[in-house]
């Protein structure tokens, strides 16, 4: 168990430290995110941003199309020079593969978050210091699930010469439980003044836990060098 | 199997081979993209210890073979044992045990050339990984570029590394898909030095190759491939080139 923990760390290590030189997606996502709930807020008018509420939606947004845009560069990655044949060649397991790249874009989609929430935050007057551990408890029940099947669906794309259209259109419409759940869970604890119930979180892990399973299974079958 | 002949070594329908002493053995091997065929009824035995040359036109198959050999591409029929053990459904201390120098260099651009060799090695488990990319760096010549990035590499330089990368782990079958292509005349001698190297010291090495001279002078052995059938099974010395140049092409 260890090993493998050790081998998802190193292929989700390998797959920062690159990020970090290069800066390519996260650069790339963080400008995007703010540019959408920019564009957004303008857009709603400044009735619905006082409102606050719009907030939650808007934020599901820019997280869904930089997230893949993120899965993509972060897939990208393995395609440039025949990387992954290098990976599936070596003793380990798909899903350490699977489960690397997967940890890789929760960071960055982690990172994109802690730069667009704030800028949502002050954009639409949105007060997060009511419920701030509901709010990412989440917004971290929907990240899982959105990278889970994100990392799949990049891995099975990116042997197409479709790529990041078929991406975003094979995803969205999977991802619409999650985006549904989460942003009513936020309607009730923001807008209602209602506690986060252990229903609500339940039914996001459980998404999520059908999400992870499924990609982690999947995975091996789409995985093509 | 057809076109025999009298040079012919380790014709390997016989199912009573004996498997020890066998890097590769594969018996009825066939694979299909599609609707399309691209290896059939492929046989062939191959001692540990051997260097093999596969040689064929383009589409003959030997990518694919050697991808199957690889366990990257699983057959659509046949068996593959490699060490005595089956290779139908790939294990990771047979993965091990296998080193592959292909098309493309399998490595990260945006990492050093240290980066890469020590990240390869850990996913191999090799002890002391930062140790053996030294040892390795020294062997194919790039010592003093070990903080480089891969990216300001030149062909010849990607090669020489990707030779390395596949050595980290010090396998007992080197694969090799067209190692020479694109590469210039020392970058060429290099590499065919590094796998002589190899093959001296008893590991198994087999290649694809277009040139059928350099094959020969290189290799112990050599099969061609025509349309994914094998056509021509042969020791390398004593072999016209001429003749092979005609399995080659199917004339």
């Amino acid at each position: 168990m260890t090993q493998v923990l050790q081998q998802i760390a190193l292929v989700s290590g390998k797959d920062l430290r690159i990020e970090a030189r290069s800066r390519q997606t996260l650069g790339l996502v963080v400008v995007l995110g703010v540019l959408i709930v920019v564009v957004l807020g303008l857009g709603l008018g400044p009735q619905q941003v006082a409102s606050g509420m719009a907030a939650t939606a808007v934020l599901w947004v820019a997280y869904l199309f930089c997230g893949v845009l993120c899965f993509e560069k972060t897939m990208a990655v393995e395609r440039h020079d025949g990387a992954l044949a290098g990976l599936m060649l070596a003793p380990i397991d798909r899903g350490v593969i699977y489960a690397g790249k997967l940890l890789s874009n929760l960071v960055l989609m982690v990172m994109l978050a802690l730069v667009v929430t704030p800028v949502a935050i002050v954009l639409f007057g949105f007060d997060l210091s009511a419920a701030p551990l509901g709010f990412a408890a989440i917004m971290a029940g929907g990240f899982v699930g959105f990278a889970a099947i994100g990392t799949l669906f990049a891995a099975a794309v990116s042997s197409t010469r479709l790529q990041g259209g078929l991406l975003a259109i094979v995803i969205f419409p999977v991802s619409l439980p999650l985006v549904i759940v989460s942003t009513q869970m936020m309607m009730r604890l923001f807008g209602e003044g209602e506690p986060l119930g252990g229903t609500g979180l339940a039914v996001l892990i459980a998404f999520d836990a059908v999400y992870l399973v499924v990609s982690w299974l999947v995975f091996e079958l789409i995985l093509e060098p | 199997m057809t076109a025999m002949t009298s040079d012919t070594v380790l014709t390997t329908t016989d199912a009573a081979l004996d498997t020890a002493g066998l890097a590769v053995q594969i018996r009825g091997l066939s694979k299909r993209y599609d609707e399309r065929w691209v290896l059939s009824d492929i046989n062939l035995s191959i001692p540990t210890g051997s260097y093999l040359t596969l040689l064929g036109a383009n589409g003959a198959g030997k990518s694919t073979l050697l991808h199957t050999l690889a366990m990257l591409n699983p057959a659509t029929s046949g068996e593959l044992m490699l060490f005595g053990k089956s290779a139908n459904r790939p294990s990771p201390g047979l993965r091990a045990r296998i080193g592959v120098i292909g098309h493309q260099p399998m490595l990260y651009r945006d990492l050093s050339v240290m980066e890469n060799l020590v990240f390869f090695g850990k996913l191999y488990g090799v002890s002391r990984p930062a140790q053996r990319a030294a040892e390795l760096l020294e062997r194919v010549g790039l010592a003093d570029r070990a903080s480089s990035m891969v990216k300001t590499f030149s062909r010849g330089m990607i090669q020489r590394l990707s030779i390395a990368r596949a050595l980290m782990h010090a396998p007992d079958l080197m694969l090799a898909d067209e190692p020479f292509s694109g590469l210039d005349v020392p970058s060429v001698q290099a590499v065919s030095e590094l796998l002589r190297e190899l093959h001296a010291d008893g590991k198994t090495v087999i290649l694809t190759n277009h040139d059928v001279r350099q094959s020969l002078e290189l290799a112990q052995r050599v099969v061609v491939l025509r349309c994914g059938s094998v056509v021509c099974d042969r020791q390398a010395r004593h072999t016209n080139p001429d003749e092979v140049t005609r399995e080659v092409i199917g004339s």
